[in-house]
């Protein structure tokens, strides 16, 4: 809770109607959809303009309380939990779409609007925004900004990030900037927007935003191919990329993953299978089916046990259903879920599976694996109960060796979920110091009163 | 069993932790939520409902005015039920709070009063429900209806008190009585069913469930319609009186269970969704494997002729372009969304236009209609909105709280489309 006169002050600029105090209002916004985390704010806004997400960080520098920028809280580090208190400052009333401009092929949006309903938005008018976070529905554009948020197409359509064109934002000494803009080609001074990207908050509060669009894909193909070890199906993944074709989808789910799946659901999935890769890929009619054919010799090589291709695009859906079940079957079997990014270049993902298979074993956990095999973004899943203290000590533990290989083979302790509070201590690991002191140091310039998100991404923090 | 108090619950009627702990906050729900979507506020959504009953499990928060309000602002539509990846049934957990809430933030006492007289004097008996009826018919019958609708007298007063008129169909006599014991099927018998006739249906939609029968018969069966079942329990556990919701349900459940039948068939589907609650509701005190047989054999209409396969020769084609609102309590309370639409397809002469959205809840949930009038209003008109965008000549549905909703916006937007139960289209079809 805050001061009667900051809270009148805000509820002055901001109206009514969109400054919240009630406990039972601070309670629900402390979280996000990662695990064990919460921290109840002590207010919180829905600025409707810029100029009110201005007037609110004002009054909150002036009050010195800590800003927490939140959209829809369905983060996976922490990134929007107001871990010192303060104001939480929800984006969600700012959900317009401003503009879809076909000339120069981008479309320019508030913050808030929610990732959907702007790639549908986009379809509308024939144009295609490929970044698919499994939390599209729900996630915005401005969260998925500030997490650089990935998905299912990222291995030939890239990531959140490489779509970003222009922002629009509010700076922590409370001055509006744009960066960026609708030319494709733009070096004048430091990228700033790139800077931004995957700040989680940290720098700046993104008010709108300008993504590219490109036209969409005409047709696709979608297969799903089962293997006898796990061995083999990252061999199949690499002579995929191998053989000069880059799918647009390319995930993987093991043994674990696929029983929980068929326990759930019961569409038959052969339960002795180590493995199964499901592959897409699109484009032009006549490059899909010169790909497709070049998978399947692949596929056929590598000797996949079973390789099925879909029809149409009903079968399509059904080919994918245990890919999309995958996270609910686990999440349904136990009381809580662990689920980690891990991120490996593509050629040690092999490894990887038998990395998390043999410390799995180690301690004595049941760890469920799917992920991006195209990105060698994989999210181990630990099914645990958080009230057993013991289980989740050792669920860290399993986490925490992990992390130390992953990051001896050149990779990342998050692909896409951000560092938030997650995992900070993680970070100087991968960066190292130096690297960690640089980015404080940008901090600083930007945010010299740390009042941006304070607790997130440095361990000291 | 479990003898711990949880949290700031009670003793009775308190939820599972397991059940709260399950849900991961990933948010998924929010999108398909009605009072999200009207509120934009994290409480009235389905993880923030969820995220406050885990408060008071923990003994974070008491149980307060604003859990009370939050149990009952959920529509219990369940939207957020299909939705959730990791099975959470939020709209069960506010049930629960409404018992929790009738507990600890009592009534005051003639609203209390009031509410005991309706759910457990009125409701439990059909003989008493039916005679309460007669004033309302008489009131349609003498024309009283016409000079208060007319006069617009209603206006004065609260809204929910203009609503409630508002809604009110024609009525007839109740069905219950009029219903024989035993209908025999027509052409060749292909088996035998139980009809259960639930209280609006019997005294609200009389015609609906005569058709229900006629259709059932036509397609091959013998209905026995039972004259002392009582309620289901639904009005009971939504409004938090779980306890005389376990009395009706040991009734309906010897009294079915009694019969030779192959199922039990209902064209409510809020009956239908509370039937198949049976099973949870009486796990304490019932026998497991007789549970499981009741369960089995209930059927939403939809549901059991399209698994008996639909006989359509014989046919009348209905020359009518139909559009399909499905009650939350039969998709997202049991799943039954594909079944409706082909029955509406296999009548000949029906052309089919999807609404958007169509199965997000029309705003009538229950009693919520009522006491929110101005959500409720907002949903509605959402509603209201894709239905006129179908240009459909009727809209079909299937729960008779929807109907009674859907069929007074409609009247009240001076669209012209009669509101239609399933029963009743394939009834116009049904040749006599």
């Amino acid at each position: 809770m805050v001061a009667k006169n900051i809270l009148n002050r805000l509820c002055l600029k901001l109206g009514k109607e969109n400054v919240i105090s009630e406990k039972e209002d601070l309670l629900v916004l402390g979280y996000d959809a990662t695990p064990g985390l919460h921290h109840a704010p002590d207010i919180v806004v829905y600025p409707t303009s810029t100029e009110a997400v201005q007037a609110a960080m004002q009054i909150a520098r002036e009050e010195k309380l800590p800003i927490t920028p939140r959209g829809s809280g369905s983060g996976l580090s922490g990134g929007s939990i107001p871990a010192h208190g303060g104001m939480v400052l929800c984006l969600n009333r700012m959900d317009k779409i401003l503009e879809i401009d076909a000339e120069n092929l981008t479309v320019t949006a508030e913050a808030g609007v929610i990732t959907l309903n702007l790639a549908n938005a986009v379809a509308e008018k024939g144009l295609y925004y490929p970044p698919d976070p499994a939390s599209q529905k729900i996630s915005t554009i401005g969260g998925n900004v500030m997490e650089d948020a990935g998905g299912l197409r990222c291995l030939k359509y890239g990531v959140t990030g490489d779509y970003v064109m222009a922002l629009k934002c509010v700076l922590p000494d409370g001055s509006i900037i744009t960066t960026g803009g609708k030319s494709v080609k733009d070096v004048a001074g430091y990228s700033f927007k790139d800077l931004l990207i995957s700040s989680e908050g940290t720098l700046a509060i993104i008010t709108e935003v300008t993504m590219r669009l490109i036209p969409p894909p005409q047709a696709k193909q979608t297969m799903l191919a089962y293997f006898d070890n796990i061995e083999t199906a990252g061999k199949a993944v690499s002579e995929i990329i191998a053989a000069k074709i880059i799918p647009s989808t390319m995930e993987i789910m093991d043994k674990t993953t696929i029983n929980c799946v068929e326990d759930y659901v019961k569409i038959g999935l052969p339960r002795e299978t180590a493995a199964l890769l499901l592959i897409e890929v699109d484009g032009h009619p006549a490059v899909v089916a010169e790909e497709s054919d070049g998978v399947q010799r692949v596929l056929k090589e590598v000797n996949a046990t079973e390789i099925h291709i879909a029809a149409n695009d009903e079968e399509a859906l059904e080919l994918a259903t245990a890919r999309r079940m995958a996270l609910s079957a686990m999440a349904r079997v136990s009381p809580s879920t662990l689920m980690e990014d891990a991120t490996v270049p593509r050629s040690y993902m092999a490894q990887t599976f038998a990395e998390i298979q043999r410390l799995a074993a180690k301690y004595d956990l049941t760890v469920g694996t799917f992920g991006h095999a195209g990105d060698g973004n994989l999210h181990p899943t630990v099914l645990c109960d958080e009230r057993d203290a013991d289980q989740m000590k050792r669920a860290h533990a399993f986490f925490d060796d992990l992390y130390t290989k992953v990051l001896e083979w050149g990779g990342t302790v998050s692909g896409e979920h951000g560092i938030g509070m997650a995992k900070k201590d993680y970070l100087a690991r991968q960066i190292g110091s130096g690297g960690v002191e640089v980015m404080k140091r940008i901090k600083k310039a930007f945010d010299p009163d740390g009042i941006l998100n304070p607790g997130k991404i440095f361990a000291d923090d | 069993m479990n003898i711990e108090k949880l949290g700031n619950f009670t003793l009775d009627d308190a939820p599972k932790y397991e059940d709260i702990l399950q849900c991961m906050r990933c948010g998924f729900c929010l999108p398909t939520c009605p009072t999200f979507a009207l509120t934009g506020r994290e409480r009235s959504s389905p993880r923030g409902r969820v995220a406050l009953a885990r408060a008071v499990a923990e003994g974070k928060l008491e149980f307060n005015q604003a859990m009370k309000e939050e149990a009952f602002f959920c529509l219990d539509c369940r939207a957020c039920t299909t939705a959730c990846p990791s099975g959470v049934q939020a709209g069960s957990l506010m049930e629960i709070c409404r018992a929790q809430a009738s507990q600890q933030q009592p009534l005051p006492k003639w609203q209390a009063g009031f509410r005991d007289f309706i759910l457990k004097k009125m409701l439990p008996n059909p003989d008493l429900l039916e005679t309460s009826m007669l004033p309302a018919r008489l009131y349609q019958k003498l024309g009283i209806q016409w000079l208060v609708r007319h006069s617009k007298l209603l206006k004065l007063g609260p809204k929910w008190i203009d609503k409630a008129e508002g809604m009110m169909p024609e009525l007839h006599q109740p069905l219950r009585q009029q219903l024989p014991e035993f209908s025999p099927a027509k052409g060749e018998k292909r088996g035998t069913v139980a009809f259960f006739l639930g209280c609006v249906m019997t005294l609200m939609y009389a015609e609906v469930s005569r058709q229900t029968v006629r259709v059932l018969n036509h397609q091959g069966f013998d209905v026995i319609t039972p004259k002392t079942q009582k309620c289901c329990g639904a009005p009971h556990l939504t409004e938090g009186d779980p306890e005389t919701a376990r009395q009706l349900a040991s009734h309906n459940l010897d009294l079915f269970l009694d019969l030779d039948v192959d199922a039990i068939v209902t064209d409510c589907a809020g009956c239908g969704a509370a039937l198949k609650e049976y099973e949870e509701m009486l796990a304490k005190r019932e026998d497991h494997q007789r549970l499981q047989i009741f369960h089995s054999k209930i059927k939403d209409i939809s549901e059991f002729l399209i698994e008996v396969g639909i006989r359509t020769e014989g046919l009348k084609p209905v020359n009518k372009i139909v559009t399909y609102h499905e009650p939350c309590h039969l998709c997202h309370a049991q799943g039954i969304s594909k079944q409706p639409r082909d029955i509406i397809k296999s009548i000949p002469g029906v052309e089919f236009r999807e609404m958007k959205e169509a199965n997000w809840c029309c705003g009538s949930a229950a009693t919520f209609s009522l006491k929110f009038t101005e959500a409720s209003q907002k949903i509605l008109d959402r509603k209201l909105d894709n239905v006129k965008n179908t240009k459909a000549e009727v809209l079909v549905t299937s729960n008779p709280g929807c109907h009674l909703q859907l069929d007074w916006g409609l009247r009240e937007a001076d669209m012209a489309q009669p509101v239609l139960h399933l029963s009743e289209l394939l009834g116009e079809a049904t040749p006599d």
